[in-house]
């Protein structure tokens, strides 16, 4: 064993989120109560122990909006979310939206999104996720919320997202794709012909070193991601390719906390000094992959897929010394208390075969 | 003595008959086993394979051409399931608990349609049934047979 498998994240770090049912949402809104569920609202509470003050912001990703005329359940989901950010009290200090606002990237998509945001006034920074981007490569997103890589220091952490969703090599010219075709293959997670496409990339990278060279080596880092920056089931594209390098040039600092969306899961990992927190979707839960779920990780129950509103919304963490996650949905329980329940334990006699085709 | 003569001689009638069709039955199964040309055999798998191809196309939302409305929302099948994961074929049939009663895998299929995706439910003997069902035991082939598990 070398000294990095024994590194552990810095233990005075504490990370916890929470969640609280908000009076003047139970006010308005009894119909919602009636139907069994609360408008539950989450946070992620840093606490450092190093000079940095507490802080509460909010984390929303993969709403997945369509047209509202193909359907509106996630655009419910996603105004219920924005609606119940707006309503924290008190109010975060910041929201992050973590990527895939959109599900084709169809400017009626994002324009939805955008229109749908604008009832969260608070402070909000913007990450992309695939399904933003691979219709016009990003056009319309960095027009409408700004461009990643991003930095700014909040109450002694230095905050970052990255954009791990613009380096996908070129599969569609060859082809002769269009861009809607480029989207959807894109857009497949199980499919093949995007290839490994998430990578933080060389300059980005050079970016990021430079932006943490006067960052003391002990103070906190918080870095947002569409993707985790590990591998995780390479084979649905749930990883970021490049991430040993990303991993090497985070090593030196002892204190960084990754917070990804993508995965439509629950999700803890430590790598070293870092660790890794996978956050709900508004829009519907993936599964856990077959294989490389990291260990750490408190798998979610089994969502039933007749409810839309279940597997979904938001999640807590909460930590004595060291991270320790608690998330909640919007519908029950979020970890299993048996294995007959649990996101992974359902499957355990089940043997997966990559498919042999994408497309007809 | 156990038997009559008369019906010795019934008993004995019929085992003969018996014995004369299960003779013709053992020469056509003895037909049927001649063993198999790896050109027979390429062409058994080439059937599967085109409808684990087309059940992959309509399990990934591909429905041109197919005649059915799977799904009115936007969504698809392996948006839930990728390498349709969690559709666990090999613990039908059971009690299914969200249809309240046991069930097979193509009612769950129709289940999944007509539920979630607000489709149009596939008449259970249907091609297009039979490939979703092709696809899905192919893509989950070597989990172990589990039926009624939940």
């Amino acid at each position: 064993m070398n000294d990095r498998q024994i590194e552990r994240p810095d233990p005075s770090t504490v990370l916890t989120r929470r969640s609280f049912i908000n009076k003047s949402l139970l006010k308005g809104g009894a119909g919602v109560a009636a139907a069994g569920f609360f408008p539950v609202i989450n946070t992620m509470d840093f606490a450092y122990g190093q000079g940095a003050q507490s802080f509460r912001f909010a984390w929303v990703s993969d709403t997945h909006l369509y047209p509202k005329d193909v359907n509106t359940r996630f655009v419910d989901k996603a105004v219920r979310a924005f609606k119940e950010v707006q309503a924290m009290s008190p109010a975060a200090d910041f929201m992050i939206f973590g990527g895939d606002l959109a599900q084709l990237g169809d400017p009626v998509e994002i324009n939805l999104g955008a229109e749908l945001l604008k009832e969260v006034k608070i402070k909000k920074y913007f990450i992309p996720g695939e399904h933003d981007w691979y219709l016009d490569m990003g056009a319309l997103w960095n027009k409408s919320f700004g461009a990643a890589p991003w930095t700014f220091d909040h109450k002694g952490v230095r905050i970052i997202g990255l954009d791990t969703i613009s380096y996908a090599e070129d599969f569609w010219t060859s082809r002769k794709y269009s861009p809607k075709e480029r989207m959807g293959h894109m857009a497949t997670l199980d499919g093949t012909l995007g290839g490994a496409w998430s990578a933080v990339g060389e300059k980005q990278m050079r970016w990021l070193s430079s932006t943490l060279a006067n960052w003391g080596k002990d103070k906190p880092v918080l870095i947002f991601t569409h993707t985790p920056l590990y591998e995780y089931y390479p084979a649905w594209n749930f990883w970021v390719r490049d991430w040993k390098a990303v991993q090497e040039l985070l090593a030196p600092y002892g204190n960084v906390t990754n917070v990804h969306g993508h995965v439509h899961q629950p999700l803890y990992n430590e790598i070293g000094k870092m660790r890794s927190i996978g956050m709900l979707a508004t829009s519907w839960p993936w599964p856990y992959a077959p294989e490389g779920v990291p260990a750490l990780t408190r798998p979610m129950v089994r969502a039933d897929p007749g409810d839309h509103f279940d597997g979904v919304g938001w999640g807590s963490l909460s930590g004595g010394n060291r991270v320790e996650a608690e998330y909640k949905m919007w519908r029950k329980t979020v970890f299993a208390t048996a294995e007959v329940d649990s996101g992974t334990g359902d499957n355990r006699n089940q043997v997966l075969f990559p498919r042999v085709v994408d497309r007809l | 003595m156990l038997f009559s003569n008369k019906l010795r001689y019934a008993l004995a009638t019929v085992a003969v008959a018996a014995l004369v069709v299960l003779g013709i039955d053992v020469k056509q199964a003895v037909a049927h086993k001649d063993p198999h040309t790896a050109d027979q055999l390429k062409a058994f798998e080439d059937v599967f394979m085109e409808q684990v191809k087309i059940g992959d196309a309509l399990f990934h939302g591909d429905e041109k051409g197919r005649g059915t409305k799977l799904s009115r929302t936007g969504m698809a099948c392996a948006m839930c399931h990728p390498f349709a994961s969690d559709t666990h074929p090999h613990e039908f049939p059971k009690f299914q608990e969200q249809i309240g009663s046991f069930a097979t895998l193509r009612d769950m299929i129709n289940w999944c349609i007509e539920k979630p995706n607000e489709g149009e439910k596939l008449a259970a003997d249907s091609d297009q049934m039979k490939a979703l069902e092709a696809y899905i035991y192919w893509s989950n082939r070597n989990s172990k047979l589990d039926p009624g598990r939940h």
